[in-house]
Order: C-alpha cells, then sequence, then structure tokens
C-alpha cells in the first residue's frame, strides 16, 4: 500500500490519486458505458467497466485485479463521450490497470511478440503505436552495439497495427499474423461476376445482424475478420489484385470511434495512398477502397459492398 | 384561469411584456409594452373566423409544430382571454379576416405597440420553465429518427385535443406503435447539460406509461431510468400500480439508439443493471423524457427585475428552506419552476405561499426593515467630484447603491439589507452602516485587545454563520483557547482591511477571518466580496512576511463549532510554536507597515469620540412607504 505521513491510502484514494482516476467518485451506476462498449458484447461476458468502478469504491482491491474489464479497455473512449457525469472511465480503469501491474499481475491478453532475429530497430513500430508499448533498446550482439525493439506486455492491446507497419515482418501476433491473413486471399471463381474481397474490422460492426449478413454473401465476396483496419497492410491488397481478385473493400470504424485509438486513420490513409498511385500508375477505376461504419450505422455495410461490386461491375462495361 | 380573467380585482395582461422595473418594494414602477395584436380587444368576441378565412398556415409552436395554425390565431383553444392575434411576420394583407370579421370590425391593421407605466406594489414571477432540446445528443438520434420522440410531443399525439385527435401514431408510417420505449433523464443528471434532476420527469414517465397501458392494453411498454424518484404523497403506490400493470422498468441508461432504415424501428442499447448485461431491444416507438431547463429569456427577466440566478439560470430565492418564493428583493417572488423545477403540486403551493408574501406588502402601510442599513457622506464621495468610482454600487448585492457622476452615491434604504460589503470596500470611508460604524467596530477591537495582545487569537466572525459556529462551540463544551477574542459583524463584507491592521498594529497574536461558507451567503454574495478581500489580504502579509498561520481565512457554519473550537486552537498552536520573543520581534517590526495601511483608524482617535461619532447616524427604524429613494 502507498503510505503518506500519517495514514494508509484506501483502494479508491490511490486510484484518484493516479492522473485519470480523480472522478471515480461521481459515477451513479446509470449502465451508459457499459451499453456503448462493444468489449461486453463482442468478446468477454464478464466485462463491465461500470462494475469495475462500483469495486473501486467498494475497495474490493483483488477482484478488481483480477476483473477483465482492468486489462481489457483499448482506451477507445466510445464511453467517455456519453458519460452523463464525465467521468474518463479509460483513465480510471488506467489507473487500476497501472497498480495492479505494480501489485504484480500480468496481463491476460494475447499480444504482439518481436523476432529480434529479424528486428532491425528502424523504429517504425514504436511511432506506430497508439499505446506506447514498443520501445527501443541496446545490445551487445557479437561484440556489437545493435538496436532492437521490444513491447510492454502489459501496454500492448493487439491491435495489430506495428505487424502491419514493420517494413521486415518481425513483429507478429498469434491468430492475425501475415501469413495467417494472407493464406485467406483466396477466391475459387465460379461465375463470372466480379470478386471482391472485404477486411472487416471486428470492432465496427456493433449489431449482430450485420455480422450475420456477411456470413450470407456468396463465394465471390470472400469476408476477411481483422481485429483493426489498421492490421491492413497496403500489400495484402496488392497481393490480392494480383492474384486476380477485382476488389479490394476494407471496413473500419467512424472517425473518432476506433476501437485501438487510431487505427482507422492509419488504415485510411494508407489505402487512399495506394489507390492514388493505382490511379497515377493509369490502372482502371478504384479497385481499392476504404469505408467507414459507425456505431449509429445499423445496416450500412450491406450498402457499402453492395455498392463495391455495382462499381466494378461498372468498370468493367 | 377564467375566473380569475372575470375578477374584478385581477387585471390580466396577454402578449405584454415587461421591460422595465423601477423603485422598491411597495413601489415599484413597471413599464409594460402592450404588444399590438392587430386586433381590438374590446371588440373580439372569439369566435374564430378570421382564421377560418386565413389562407396562410404556419407551424404551431404549441402542437410543437405537429400541426399548422393560420396567421390570425389564439395559442391554444382554452386560452384567456380569448383574443385572436394576427401573425405580422406570416400575414400576407389579403385582409380576408377584415371580410369576415364584418360588422364586429375588431380587426385594426393600425394598431402599434403601447408603452405603458404602472404603479405596482409587489412583484410575482411565474415564468416557468423550458424544455431541454434532445437533438443536441448524438446517441440518441433525434432529429434523425422519425419515431424518437419527446415527451412533449408524445403529449400533443395522445391528448383528445391535439393533432391526432388522440390517436398515437409513428412518425415514419402513422402507424399504431407496439412498443414504446421511455427513456428517463435526457438532457437531466448530466453534467454534458444540465447536472441537475428535473424532479418530476419520473412520475411523468409513469403517468404516461400507465396513460398508454390504459388506451392500448396490447401496448408493451418499457421505461429506462438511472433511478425512479417517487418522494411525494401517493407517488410510490402510483410507481407500483404501474409496475402491476405489466410496465417494465429497466434500470440501465441508454447509451445508444440505432434504426432500422427499411422499417424505421428503433434498437436501444443499455445495460440492464438487475442483470448486470448489455442488452439490445427494438420498439416502434422512443419517447425521450427531456430536462426541465430555464426559459430562454431568463438572463434578460433577471435584468430587468434586477434579481439573482441559481447555477444553471432558475431564479435565485432569498433561503432555500425558510424563505423558498422570495428573491433577495423585497417586494419581488417566484411562484411556481421559474425558480426551479417543480412538479403541479408543489407549484401550487408555491403560488398560494407568493399570493400570501405580496398580500401582506399590500395590506401595510409600513414595511420595517432592519435598522443596520448604510448611509453615504455625500461630501466625501468622490463620484460628487465628477469621478468614476462606483465600487460600492459593485460590492452591493442588492442593486440597492446607485452612482452617477457628478452626483454621490445614494443608498435606496428600503434595498438595503445591512451586509456592509459597500462599508468596507469604499476607498474613500464615504459610507457608513448604522449600528456597525468603523468607529464601534474599532472600539471594539481595542478594547479586546487592551491587554497582552500579543496573545490573543482575535476573530471576526459573520452574524449568520461562523457567530453560530462559535456559539454552538460554546453551548456544546467543545473546549477552545482561552485566549480567543472575537468580535461579531454581520457580514464577512463588513470585514474591513482596516479592522485586521488595526488588531495587528495593536499587537494580536493572530487574526481569523470567519464567514459563511459561499453558497451559504445571507447577503447572497457578499460572502464573494469578503473572500475576495481576504484573498489579497493574504498575500499582502505574506509579502510583508508574516508568519504563515498567523492570518487565517476559514468558512464556517453555524453547524460547525467542532471546526471553530479546532481552528482556534490551531491558530493559537501557531503562537506558541512561534515563541514569545519572535512573535514579539514580528509584530514590532510589522507595526509601521499596518500604521502606514491603515487609513480608517485615525479618523477615530479613542472609545468615547466613539458614542458621537454614533449619534451622528441616529436610527430611521421603519421607512415610510414613498418618501425614500427615488
Amino acid at each position: 500500500m502507498m503510505e503518506t505521513k500519517d495514514k494508509l491510502l484506501s483502494f479508491v484514494e490511490q486510484v484518484k490519486a493516479i492522473p485519470g482516476g480523480e472522478h471515480v467518485s461521481t459515477c451513479y451506476s446509470c449502465g451508459t458505458c457499459v451499453s456503448k462498449c462493444m468489449i461486453q458484447q463482442k468478446v468477454e461476458p464478464d466485462y463491465n467497466p461500470r462494475r469495475l468502478l462500483r469495486m473501486v469504491m467498494m475497495g474490493m482491491r483483488e477482484q478488481a485485479f483480477e476483473s477483465p474489464t482492468t486489462w481489457m479497455c483499448s482506451e477507445c473512449d466510445l464511453c467517455y463521450s456519453s458519460c452523463p457525469q464525465d467521468i474518463h472511465i479509460s483513465g480510471v480503469i488506467g489507473a487500476v490497470k497501472q497498480l495492479a501491474v505494480e501489485a504484480g499481475y500480468e496481463t491476460p491478453l494475447e499480444v504482439v511478440s518481436v523476432d529480434e532475429s529479424l528486428c532491425s530497430g528502424c523504429g517504425i513500430c514504436v511511432m506506430t503505436c497508439p499505446y506506447e508499448a514498443p520501445h527501443l533498446f541496446e545490445k551487445e550482439v557479437d561484440g556489437e552495439i545493435d538496436r532492437f525493439s521490444a513491447v510492454d506486455a502489459e501496454k500492448c492491446m493487439g491491435c495489430g497495427m506495428c505487424v502491419a507497419a514493420c517494413p521486415i515482418g518481425a513483429i507478429s501476433r498469434p491468430g492475425v499474423s501475415n501469413q495467417e491473413i494472407v493464406s485467406q486471399i483466396e477466391i475459387k471463381k465460379k461465375s463470372d461476376k466480379k470478386t471482391l474481397i472485404v477486411f472487416v474490422c471486428d470492432w465496427s460492426l456493433r449489431v449482430d445482424d450485420d455480422v450475420e449478413l456477411l456470413e450470407s454473401y456468396p463465394d465471390y465476396v470472400r469476408v476477411i475478420h481483422i481485429p483493426c483496419s489498421g492490421r491492413i497492410d497496403p500489400q495484402m491488397a496488392l497481393i490480392a489484385l494480383n492474384s486476380g481478385i477485382d476488389g479490394v473493400l476494407v471496413c473500419g470504424c467512424k472517425h473518432g470511434e476506433c476501437h485501438f485509438k487510431r487505427g482507422n486513420y492509419v488504415s485510411e490513409c494508407k489505402i487512399n495512398l495506394l489507390d492514388s498511385m493505382m490511379e497515377q500508375m493509369q490502372l482502371a477505376g478504384k479497385r481499392v477502397r476504404f469505408v467507414q461504419i459507425g456505431t449509429q450505422d445499423r445496416g450500412r455495410i450491406r450498402h457499402e459492398v453492395d455498392d463495391m461490386l455495382a462499381s466494378l461491375e461498372k468498370e468493367a462495361v | 384561469m377564467v375566473d380569475a380573467a372575470r375578477h374584478p380585482n385581477i387585471d390580466v395582461r396577454t402578449y405584454t411584456q415587461v421591460e422595465r422595473v423601477e423603485g422598491f418594494v411597495g413601489n415599484f414602477k413597471v413599464q409594460l409594452r402592450e404588444k399590438a395584436r392587430y386586433v381590438d380587444a374590446d371588440r373580439c368576441n372569439g369566435c374564430g373566423d378570421c382564421a377560418k378565412v386565413c389562407p396562410i398556415e404556419v407551424p404551431n409552436p404549441f402542437e410543437l409544430n405537429l400541426a399548422p395554425r393560420k396567421a390570425a390565431y389564439i395559442s391554444m383553444s382554452q386560452s384567456v382571454p380569448l383574443l385572436y392575434t394576427i401573425d405580422q411576420e406570416a400575414c400576407i394583407h389579403c385582409y380576408k379576416c377584415v371580410e369576415a370579421c364584418g360588422p364586429l370590425d375588431a380587426i385594426d391593421f393600425s394598431q402599434e405597440d403601447r408603452v405603458v407605466w404602472e404603479d405596482i406594489g409587489a412583484i410575482i414571477t411565474a415564468t416557468g420553465f423550458n424544455h431541454f432540446d434532445p437533438s443536441v445528443i448524438p446517441e440518441f438520434g433525434y432529429g434523425r429518427f422519425p419515431n424518437v420522440i419527446t415527451a412533449m410531443e408524445m403529449e400533443r399525439l395522445n391528448n383528445s385535443a391535439g393533432p391526432t385527435v388522440g390517436n398515437l401514431i409513428r412518425p415514419s408510417d402513422h402507424q399504431n406503435p407496439k412498443r414504446v420505449a421511455i427513456i428517463n433523464c435526457v438532457g437531466s443528471r448530466d453534467k454534458r447539460f444540465n447536472p441537475w434532476c428535473s424532479n418530476f420527469c419520473c412520475m411523468y414517465a409513469i403517468k404516461n406509461a400507465v396513460l398508454l397501458k390504459q388506451m392500448y392494453p396490447d401496448i408493451e411498454l418499457s421505461v429506462y431510468y438511472i433511478d425512479i424518484r417517487t418522494p411525494s404523497k401517493g407517488y410510490e403506490e402510483f410507481y407500483e400500480r404501474a409496475r402491476q400493470m405489466g410496465i417494465k422498468f429497466i434500470q440501465g441508461r441508454p447509451g445508444l439508439i440505432t434504426e432500422d432504415e427499411e422499417t424505421h424501428n428503433l434498437y436501444v442499447h443499455s445495460e440492464d443493471i438487475a442483470l448486470g448485461r448489455a442488452v439490445e431491444h427494438e420498439y416502434d416507438m422512443v419517447m425521450l423524457n427531456q430536462a426541465a431547463v430555464p426559459q430562454p429569456d431568463v438572463d434578460d427577466v433577471s435584468s430587468v427585475l434586477n434579481v439573482q440566478q441559481s447555477p444553471g439560470g432558475w431564479f435565485m430565492e432569498y433561503h432555500p428552506k425558510l424563505r423558498p418564493v422570495d428573491s433577495p428583493t423585497d417586494g419581488i417572488f417566484f411562484a411556481g419552476a421559474c425558480q426551479g423545477p417543480k412538479d403541479i403540486p408543489a407549484s401550487v403551493a408555491s403560488g398560494s405561499a407568493t399570493a400570501a408574501r405580496a398580500g401582506r406588502i399590500l395590506h401595510s402601510d409600513e414595511w420595517e426593515i432592519e435598522p443596520i442599513i448604510a448611509e453615504v457622506w455625500e461630501d466625501r464621495c468622490v463620484s460628487a467630484d465628477g469621478k468614476k468610482c462606483g465600487i460600492c454600487a459593485r460590492a452591493c448585492p442588492y442593486g440597492a447603491i446607485e452612482v452617477e457622476v457628478g452626483k454621490a452615491a445614494t443608498v435606496t434604504t428600503a434595498k438595503c439589507h445591512g451586509c456592509g460589503g459597500c462599508v468596507a470596500e469604499c476607498p474613500h470611508n464615504a459610507i457608513t452602516q448604522l449600528h456597525y460604524t468603523d468607529a464601534q467596530i474599532l472600539a471594539q477591537i481595542r478594547a479586546l485587545l487592551a491587554d497582552k495582545p500579543e496573545e490573543k487569537v482575535f476573530a471576526f466572525r459573520c452574524h449568520w454563520c461562523s457567530y453560530g459556529g462559535a456559539d454552538l462551540a460554546g453551548t456544546s463544551h467543545f473546549e477552545y483557547s482561552a485566549n480567543e477574542r472575537g468580535i461579531r459583524v454581520m457580514c464577512s463584507a463588513r470585514m474591513d482591511t482596516d479592522f485586521i491592521y488595526e488588531a495587528y498594529r495593536l499587537g494580536a497574536g493572530a487574526v481569523l477571518y470567519s464567514g459563511c461558507h459561499p453558497q451559504d451567503c445571507h447577503y447572497i454574495t457578499g460572502q464573494i466580496v469578503g473572500a475576495t478581500r481576504a484573498k489579497r489580504l493574504t498575500k499582502i502579509f505574506d509579502k510583508m512576511g508574516m508568519s504563515p498561520g498567523r492570518f487565517r481565512v476559514e468558512w464556517i457554519s453555524a453547524a460547525e463549532g467542532e471546526k471553530y473550537s479546532r481552528v482556534i486552537n490551531e491558530m493559537q498552536q501557531v503562537i506558541d510554536n512561534l515563541g514569545k520573543d519572535k512573535l514579539m520581534d514580528e509584530i514590532e517590526t510589522l507595526r509601521p507597515q499596518m500604521e502606514k495601511r491603515a487609513r480608517r483608524m485615525y479618523e477615530v482617535p479613542d472609545v468615547t469620540n466613539a458614542s458621537d461619532y454614533a449619534d451622528r447616524m441616529s436610527a430611521v427604524m421603519t421607512v415610510e412607504a414613498g418618501n425614500d429613494g427615488n
């Protein structure tokens, strides 16, 4: 426990003492944060920010440290903008996480790892990461000082933006390594329809209806799920086009709603850049496209896919 | 309302704006602008023939723009007095109404606004409240999703005199909704918009739900809430009745509403706190129970009446518990929700209370006030010499002081409540307060510090709070240092810098500057005047090199006897820790500076002369109505 001059700080006082945790006591448990957050709905039924704040207020230290809420919040701040008490909830969760790390708890998340035999120490991953998880360090290898990247496990949220950014593929994350995604880029063409690869950020589709809709597409549309649109490497789009696929659609979250802070910006920039490069190379038509899907855009994905297919058909004529 | 209009002693003026209010209790002069209706009030019999022939239709704000009205209109069918008005902004001057009016000849396009002055004894403000506009909350989609409606729109759709004759329909397809959600606390209890609880919306939501359930027994109803508040008689029982009728109450404030673009059905995303998980339910229609907010022109009204506003813009009452319908200005009262969100029973009660309070004024020839008013020495006021000053007027919480360059400042006695802020603030010592003159207070300070001043903890206490705190410390037998000496003034605003300097000049060991907590000040903003001065003093003493703790500023309520005794004991500790030698050294070093800064004490040489000084200010115990001020 932290100590001040004459008394031990309680758990809630410790949380309040950390920048971001100040306003925890104003929470009146309305549940707005839970209804905004998609982690409970999509990944972890036990995830509940309201309950974590309650645990903090009731002094339930160990339960708070063990709660998945402490570890899984990716600071997207969807809840912050609608919290009626103006509590920066991810700040409170961050404060709890900091205390948990200090107390020796470890993240249960799948995080990225760096292959030191490949890493050149260029530092692009450090610039890319929204969570400041990677850092560079120096190490002596065969009598020479060399720079490498390493990732702080408790900071990494597993978005994969560094994996997409690494120029030599030294970083990988179990489940969504480059090979695993690339191996899905394959369409066996049975009809003369235009073929389309849809990379879908798992967080951009809030409602189950939209997710189910993606399963219902015929074989000429291939849907590939990714943890964040920022995970997309433009090379993947090129691989797809190279293998004879007609178009690539990348679906990310609306500006300001990215689950990993800024993956959608990064991806949008990359895809738009690729698009204009292809235009300069005088390749016919818009073959790659980035679309934003907001939390209130129920049913929008269907229109976007139909629109992309229609424009591919039109280009062909 | 009809009875009021018929009453011989009640004069109902509608379509009339209060533009200026001058004078004081019992003697207000009020400027009214009677706006031109373009209809002669004496001739119009309210038949409505003009509206029937009028070809112009504009949105009707009374129906929340769900239905049109004509350019010749009454605001609602029960309007009192029943007089039509021609909306000049919409009128195309076809004069069909003139024709329709026929021999009655009530329509007069040459009418102009009329400005009249009236003598008024007391003013009751009953300007009510407004509804929060939920379109600024993006997650609820009001304004984008047609089937998300507000409580007031529901009220009109559900009203047998409303645009649908009481048939509740969805705006998107005009079908009766089968599943309706009601969302509470839209814009209230929300720090982004309005932090307050709007008081009546819980009951309002339950009422609407019960009403809909009675009209459409098959309807599915859910009420989303943060807390259900049913504090008055019979309210909790009504809530239980609603639950028994099968209305679902879901604890959890929705964070998001999404819409199916084809059916225009709505999906409400919320947490069901009782289940502990996020849920998504589909509805045909969603009603947003908006916050009550002050009227949009509340600032104009408060500046016309010269009354203050509480945080958020509601009119501020004299005292939240003991004088809830009085404004701090005598003779002005607040009825109903203009003072804060109120339900119907509370509004009726406050309306009756204001009538009784106003009746007291109208039935008395004389009006008693406290005799501790402020008076200006005209020969000293620099404003009389043509200089710009006005510090006294800025310090006055009641607007009782008028300053005009070229004339000495004047205090309207009937408006003065005697906080003494102007007296202490005046840099030229041109104002005095009866019964709390500088001479009287300085005499007290000198008497109390006559013997061994360096041992004393000298306390300035305000009458309403910290004096009460000291009193409570005594009656509760909380022990505190016997070296404490204190005097009472009406407000911390009266605690002149010179009094503090004088106490130190005389060699006081420590000085406490105490008053009410900011929100509790008896004189509205007197504490702020005092606190600003105390802050300045703290800085000055710091610069002088005074030991920390010898000057202390504390806000102590009448209930904080324990705090008072603790503060005094801590200050005694400061003196003890310094040690007598060091303290005496410090007092001697600082004495010349104190002497230099204090200006007033030379005017009051000693105690014997003080009584002459006080005699000059012989009290005016009652102010005869009409003989004072203007």
